[in-house]
């Protein structure tokens, strides 16, 4: 009797130890496979507000490094000791305070904003090459933005519509062809859209939409479509019949339905390709810079990459400025969503 | 509160039938329960009525008007599903008060409304709860506030209680049947269970196959059941069907044969001897016990006798008998049916005069 319960012991104790290792082991898995993945980011907003004309040095890098690095670990290490929310919060404070004070004293001298003159200033190439150059070919920032955001938005607007119709009606009727619909939707996605860029700027310029915001509107909107469709038909899968029959019992037309109790449960599968919608308008390169035969209109990736090669030279302090200033929307939209968008998987498979 | 009617309504899907020649009325305030296993066509049934599927065929008729091309949602058809259907991403008040969006009132009495039925189901604490945030039986009632709010003509239960466990299921059946006397409503119980069905209903509609088996009172439909199918399908345990044969006044199964009247000419028939009705006796047809199932109250044997396997029921707590004892059946031989051996039909005054 003595000697079973002795055992349960033992067997308690190196389970628990066990899995105290293979917490460990897997922390430290993450955090090495996130180094090459977080280093490079960090280093680019570390060159916006370090750089000085000309090159980079990665001294102040390795500095703030040195007491960041230490203060997440310690941040780690309270956050696994402590269970109290309040006593978290507390620590977290004080660490940021402590490393805001260290990075002052240590980096302090090299941080400016002079890399970000680019917002404030309308006429970037003016001031660095003269008047005679490039000048009034090369916009100001905020015209990118805004043709960035207008692309972005209005195409991820009619792929949001399209694919939310179309998805309910491939779910809902039966129809000659749907499951063949289906697979045609598939098989597109089987070809690169690169491949179409030769038929898509025929196309375009026919319809006379070259050198319009409307043809990399357009084009984008298409070539996200049928793997939006596909997604939304999953998730509007996943809506039971019964739900909008009682809608309809209760005296709701079968629009009614749809707005008011089919609509609200596939929300998070429409917030998911909003979200993958907008970004990849936001990012586009491609297809702006191919239905483009001049600089007729600018978005921020075209905006990019003029100012990291043909007009300004290197100037890495400003590239790495626009950098962070292009990917901060995509980034906060993606931190304020993602519980949104880790979903998405869910209904991908119902589909 | 309506009175529904029924004329030759059949519902095919190509070459499937689903309903074939439904016939039947039901009065104002009546509580019917359609009764019959999966499949039999019950649920399209209720499907017809509320008007989410048209009829292939024939006329659907509330207070005497045709109401086959009237949309579900002005039929004024109130629905409890299987599922129950509850809209997830609204609280049960919003739940209770959607079939009210859709006829002008004001927001207020649309309130008041919703207060007052849920006082009626007994949820009146859970208003601001969600669907996700209740029990099974809770739903039910919420479903069912929600069927009643805009007083409805006809009252569809689609097996409402199949997902309750077996307590609520006791208390919930006589709860309906209170709130639907209390309403007065037109009321139609989708089931599979015949002790829901005769427990709630006024009558019943026994259904097989798309086809109507019996329109009748639970108690007709026990007692004289039309066909073989109502017949084994209405009663529990199931009736011992024994087939056999009409000749000279006798029936005939296997080597044994009882005199009988009523019927003279030869005919392939099926005895119905109800196990309830099946008891032990001094005389009688003899039987050896090879199965026993305590119930309970009651205690269910099987027995091989000359007629073949034979239930029986015996109200005792305890077995009185074990594996392989002789036993003699009798029976009150008025109570035997007979049905027809091709189409099952019962056969009217054929009546045994001995069983033994």
């Amino acid at each position: 009797m003595t000697a079973a319960v002795q055992d349960w012991q033992s067997i308690a104790r190196r389970s628990t130890r066990l899995r105290k290792i293979n917490f460990v082991l897997l922390i430290g898995f993450l955090t090495i496979v996130s180094i090459p993945v977080l280093l490079p980011f960090f280093w680019v907003v570390v060159i916006s507000f370090s750089a000085r004309t000309g090159g980079v040095e990665s001294a102040v890098l390795w500095k703030a490094c040195s007491i960041l690095v230490p203060a997440v670990f310690a941040y780690g290490g309270f956050h696994l000791a402590v269970k109290s929310v309040r006593r978290r919060l507390i620590a977290a404070g004080a660490l940021i305070a402590a490393s805001t004070a260290g990075l002052y004293l240590t980096v302090g001298d090299d941080l400016h904003l002079h890399n970000y003159r680019f917002l404030v200033n309308p006429n970037l190439v003016e001031e660095l090459r003269g008047a005679a150059t490039a000048g009034g070919q090369f916009p100001w920032v905020w015209v990118a933005f805004i043709n960035s955001l207008v692309v972005a938005a209005i195409s991820t607007l009619f792929k949001v519509t399209i694919a939310t119709l179309s998805g309910y009606y491939l779910s809902r009727f039966a129809f000659r062809g749907r499951s063949s619909f289906l697979q045609g939707l598939l098989i597109l996605e089987v070809f690169h859209p690169w491949m179409l860029t030769i038929p898509i700027f025929l196309v375009i310029f026919w319809i006379g939409l070259l050198n319009t915001l409307a043809g990399p509107i357009l084009v984008l909107t298409v070539l996200d479509l049928p793997f939006f469709i596909f997604i939304m038909k999953g998730f509007f899968d996943a809506v039971p019949w019964d739900i909008e029959m009682s809608a309809m019992t209760d005296g709701a037309t079968r629009r009614q339905a749809f707005r008011y109790v089919v609509l609200p449960q596939v929300r998070a599968g429409i917030i998911a390709i909003s979200v993958l919608g907008f970004i990849k308008g936001w990012e586009e390169y491609v297809f702006v810079t191919a239905l483009r035969t001049g600089n007729s209109y600018w978005v921020m990736s075209t905006y990019l990459y003029y100012v990291a090669d043909d007009v300004m030279g290197v100037d890495y302090g400003l590239v790495a400025a626009v950098s962070v200033f292009y990917m901060a929307p995509s980034l906060l939209l993606y931190l304020f969503l993602q519980r949104h968008l880790t979903q998405l998987t869910f209904g991908g498979i119902k589909g | 509160m309506a009175r529904i009617e029924l004329v030759g309504v059949a519902k095919r899907w190509g070459n499937t039938v689903a309903v074939e020649d439904m016939r039947t009325e039901l009065e104002d305030r009546e509580f019917v329960a359609i009764l019959g296993p999966s499949g039999c066509g019950k649920s399209t049934t209720l499907f017809l009525l509320a008007g989410i599927y048209a009829p292939t065929e024939g006329e659907i008729r509330f207070d005497g008007v045709r109401v086959n091309e009237v949309e579900p949602k002005d039929r004024n058809v109130g629905i409890v599903f299987q599922s129950y259907a509850l809209y997830p991403n609204m609280t049960v008040e919003q739940n209770i008060m959607f079939p009210l969006r859709f006829v002008s009132m004001e927001a207020t009495e649309a309130q008041k409304q919703a207060r007052e039925i849920a006082e009626l189901v007994q949820i009146e604490k859970l208003l601001e709860r969600r669907p996700g945030q209740l029990s099974g039986g809770q739903q039910q009632r919420v479903a069912l506030a929600r069927a009643l709010i805009k007083k409805p003509n006809l009252l569809l239960l689609d097996e409402p209680l199949s997902n309750l466990d077996a307590t609520l299921r006791l208390s919930m059946r006589s709860e309906i049947r209170r709130i639907q006397r209390e309403l007065g409503v037109t009321t139609i119980l989708v089931t599979h269970d015949q002790v829901e069905a005769t427990t709630m209903a006024d009558r019943i509609i026994c259904m097989n196959d798309g086809r109507i088996e019996q329109i009748d009172t639970p108690e007709n439909l026990y007692r004289r059941p039309n066909t073989t199918f109502v017949a084994s399908f209405v009663g529990s345990p199931p009736i011992n069907l024994v087939a056999g044969s009409i000749r000279e006044s006798r029936f005939v199964a296997g080597e044994r044969s009882f005199p009988l009247s009523g019927i003279t000419e030869t005919a392939e028939v099926w005895m119905g001897l109800r196990p309830e009705l099946l008891a032990v006796a001094d005389e009688g047809l003899p039987a050896t016990v090879a199965t026993i199932e305590p119930m309970g109250r009651e205690i269910l044997y099987g027995a091989d006798s000359p007629l073949g396997f034979l239930r029986f029921l015996e109200a005792a707590p305890l077995p009185r008998f074990s594996f392989g004892d002789k036993v003699r059946l009798a029976t009150v031989v008025e109570n035997v049916l007979f049905f027809d051996g091709t189409d099952g039909g019962r056969i009217d005054g054929a009546s045994l005069n001995e069983f033994s």
